[in-house]
């Protein structure tokens, strides 16, 4: 599997001002990436144009391989209101899957919210309820552009952990603004920097965890300091 | 909500009628410009039960033309809901009938179709149709992109999962606007028959015009108030049930 | 509702309006239909200059189905005005305070057309078994129901249709026998069958005995006893005006005056209509006021419910 840009710019209008520029990267293998970066310069962007392919418009070259399936996800998508979480959950999901289906479950911890009604969740549970919709679904890149907001930090550590014990062949590209949290699990992170700088991204490859207990602190802290001085 | 209707009407009716008999006090004006009080009472009890069966005989054809416009409307809207050139054309074509005045259309159905059940009907439907495809139509081809993308995403989306988010987001709008239209539909149905029917509250106006009789006009006004009002009052107590049932789950009901 | 409130804010304005008005000259003639030859003296004395000749300002208003000029004499928005007799008479059982100036019609244009092909009605028991138009609540029904007693019919004896504007329901032969003025939609009526080869008859009411009295000249009491003299030139203008305007050698210049107000119909038309009219009220002197009509038609109002006590309408005779 390959995902590859050169030189990769967008702009809304014609002559207008470019929300990304001369982004050049790879991604070559499976396991839990990042993009990382303040608010505005370009990461959800990004992400869109990854996921809409040859569909949505962009300037340079965008090449995927071995990626048929690629899934965007964020954090404010809400699903229907008519009939409760859980029953949209079994609408979704194809028979062979029920058993992953309560696997994630019981790791989201969600088993009580099946029977509310999607308004009625916190936005905490709105996005764990909506991720697993995306993970039950056949897809080799799934992009969770800020889809554990608002979830508690010990949550998320464990969602993230599983899904990468639970789906070891397959890619996430991971949008947070958790610097610790992607510095420790993620494997390949891309930092978009102010769209002032010269350059407007770095990578930086950092620890990807597999356990909790199995953090490294001081290579964490390197990596996140890093990615502080990146910009 | 349905008392509330109610008063709301009585006031205004008994300003309206305290404003008429002031006038008559201060012009010393005749019973046969504007009835008194007693005459209005007679009137009343003479021909009051006559029209309020005559107000129910044209709120069933309301009632018939608003179910029929709002089907109709629901259809055209689903159908014009996509940016295509056939939408773009049904909702154009609405916009610009929609600032036809009906009641000028009315003559020519009258006159093609005869006074009878049918025109009275289309002229109800007619009236309150363009307004509920306009809002039909606004609703329908408006994403709401945060419900749609995930079955957008993963090729689940069929037409009528997408007519069913986009109607269930707006359910508060489109509740409001089909309610609205039960008084348009019956200002229809009135209009209707006051031009060429032989039935309903709008002919029997137009028989107490003939007669230059204000009162029996006055009765007849408090009979469709007073109808309007509950018809009015039960659809919106019906939609609020309806709201509640739709936005809770089924286990707090 | 909102109606109401218009209503009441219209009546509001116009007697301000009134208030004001009432100091200048002007005096308002509202007419009970709209320009045609039904109207012919009106026009003529418009055109001709009649009330100006008296000393008068007078201006000659248009009437239609919604104006109803008794309202507008009680308004103060109306100095004179053109009412039917059954108008009259409910007015004054109401209070009204209105005086009959001058009847035009002697005849009642009100009449029923049929098609020749369904026998002459001689006897009214040849309505038996036949549609008939009525306009309900108009005072074409009045004069049927009178015409049913007076022939000893039911209303099951024939088969009413509701009549409107619209006369297809006649032209396209569903029903037999349809309410017409004689000399305005009758003449349309009748050239318009001619030319496809039918020919047609008018059944007039008072063939029967049946005299309801149409449509005559009104003003208010209060006018009459506060501007007397304003109230007798306008009669006798207006009265002279009618005269000549029927007299065959002011023929040319009636139609002219009217042709100049009726656009919409033919001067063929035109000069049927006038001919017609003339028919209708002619009188030894124009505008007498046949009494023992307005008392039959009281009566006849009476009888079926229209008022529930007499006016003793010939109280409101102008003397």
């Amino acid at each position: 599997m390959r995902l590859q840009c050169r030189d990769l710019a967008f702009r809304y209008a014609e002559g207008g001002k470019k929300i990304l520029d001369g982004i050049s990267c790879s991604f070559t293998r499976p396991g839990f990436h990042s993009v990382f970066g303040p608010s505005g310069v370009g990461k959800s962007t990004f992400a869109r144009i990854i996921a809409a392919g040859n569909s949505h418009s962009y300037e340079g070259e965008l090449s995927i391989e071995g990626l048929d399936t690629i899934l965007y996800s964020y954090n404010l998508e809400r699903l229907p209101g008519w009939s409760s979480t859980g029953k949209h959950i079994d609408r979704v999901v194809a028979p062979e899957k029920e058993e992953l289906k309560r696997e994630l479950i019981r790791i989201f911890k969600i088993e009580s919210l099946l029977g509310a009604r999607f308004h009625q969740l916190s936005m905490g549970q709105q996005n764990r309820v909506n991720l697993i919709r995306y993970l039950l679904q056949d897809f080799n890149l799934l992009i969770l552009d800020e889809s554990l907001a608002n979830v508690d930090e010990k949550h998320r550590q464990s969602i993230i952990l599983s899904i990468k014990k639970l789906f070891p062949d397959k890619m996430f590209l991971y949008i947070s603004h958790h610097l610790m949290e992607v510095s420790t699990f993620c494997d390949q992170i891309m930092v978009f920097g102010a769209s002032s700088g010269k350059k407007s991204y770095v990578m930086v490859e950092a620890q990807n965890c597999l356990e909790s207990q199995a953090v490294d602190k001081q290579k964490r802290d390197k990596t996140m300091l890093e990615i502080m001085n990146a910009f | 909500m349905l008392f509330r209707r109610i008063y709301q009407f009585l006031i205004v009716y008994i300003v309206g009628v305290s404003g008429l008999l002031l006038l008559k006090q201060i012009l010393g004006l005749s019973d046969y410009v504007i009835p008194g009080v007693s005459l209005i009472i007679t009137i009343a009890q003479e021909a009051g039960r006559g029209y309020f069966f005559d107000v129910l005989n044209t709120l069933s054809i309301a009632v018939l033309g608003q179910a029929i416009s709002v089907i109709l409307a629901f259809a055209v809207g689903i159908a014009g809901r996509k940016s295509s050139w056939i939408g773009s054309f049904i909702k154009m074509t609405a916009y610009n009938i929609q600032a036809y005045p009906i009641v000028a259309l009315a003559p020519i159905i009258f006159i093609l179709l005869g006074d009878g059940f049918v025109p009275r009907l289309m002229i109800a439907s007619m009236i309150c149709y363009f307004p509920l495809l306009l809002s039909v139509l606004g609703v329908m081809s408006a994403p709401v992109k945060d419900i749609e993308h995930f079955y957008i995403v993963t090729g689940r989306m069929r037409w009528q999962l997408e007519v069913k988010i986009r109607a269930f987001e707006n359910l508060s709008k489109l509740i409001t606007v089909i309610s609205g239209s039960a008084t348009l539909a019956m200002a229809g149905a009135i209009v209707a028959e006051f031009i060429a029917a032989d039935a309903g509250i709008g002919y029997s106006i137009r028989v107490a015009l003939y007669q230059s009789d204000l009162g029996k006009i006055l009765v007849a006004l408090f009979m469709i108030g007073i109808v309007i009002s509950v018809y009015q009052g039960i659809l919106e107590s019906i939609s609020e049930k309806v709201k509640r049932v739709m936005m809770v789950p089924e286990d707090e009901i | 509702m909102k109606k109401f409130l218009s209503i009441a804010a219209g009546l509001a304005a116009a007697a301000i309006l009134f208030a004001t008005s009432s100091q200048a000259e002007e005096l308002n003639y509202r007419l009970k239909w709209l320009f045609n030859a039904s109207v012919a003296g009106d026009i003529y004395a418009d055109q001709l200059g009649y009330f100006e000749k008296a000393g008068l300002d007078v201006k000659v208003k248009e009437g239609g189905p919604e104006k109803n000029a008794i309202k507008e004499l009680e308004l103060g928005q109306a100095a004179f005005g053109v009412a039917s007799a059954d108008q009259v008479i409910m007015a004054l059982e109401k209070g009204a305070d209105v005086v009959v100036l001058a009847q035009i019609f002697q005849i009642n244009p009100m009449m029923w057309i049929y098609r020749s092909d369904i026998p002459e009605i001689k006897e009214l028991s040849t309505l038996k078994g036949k549609s008939v138009g009525v306009t309900f609540g108009g005072n074409d029904e009045s004069i049927l129901n009178t015409l049913f007693a007076v022939g000893h019919l039911t209303k099951d004896d024939v088969d009413l249709f509701s009549a409107r504007f619209d006369l297809s329901p006649f032209l396209t032969k569903k029903v037999d026998v349809w309410p017409v003025y004689r000399n305005s939609q009758g003449v349309i009526l009748k050239e318009r069958l001619a030319k496809e080869n039918e020919q047609v008859h008018f059944l007039n009411p008072a063939d029967f005995g049946v005299k309801f009295v149409a449509n005559s000249v009104v003003t208010s009491g209060k006018m009459v006893r506060e501007h007397k003299d304003v109230v007798e030139k306008f009669r006798v203008a207006l009265v002279q005006a009618w005269a000549d305007s029927i007299d065959p050698a002011n023929e040319a210049a009636s139609l002219a005056a009217i042709a100049s107000r009726d656009k919409g119909n033919t001067e063929d038309i035109v000069k049927l209509q006038f001919d017609s009219t003339r028919e209708l009220v002619k009188a030894p002197v124009f505008g007498t006021i046949d009494v023992e009509a307005w008392k039959q038609t009281e009566a006849i109002m009476l009888e079926q419910g229209q008022i529930k006590k007499a006016v003793h309408v010939e109280n409101a005779m102008y003397k």
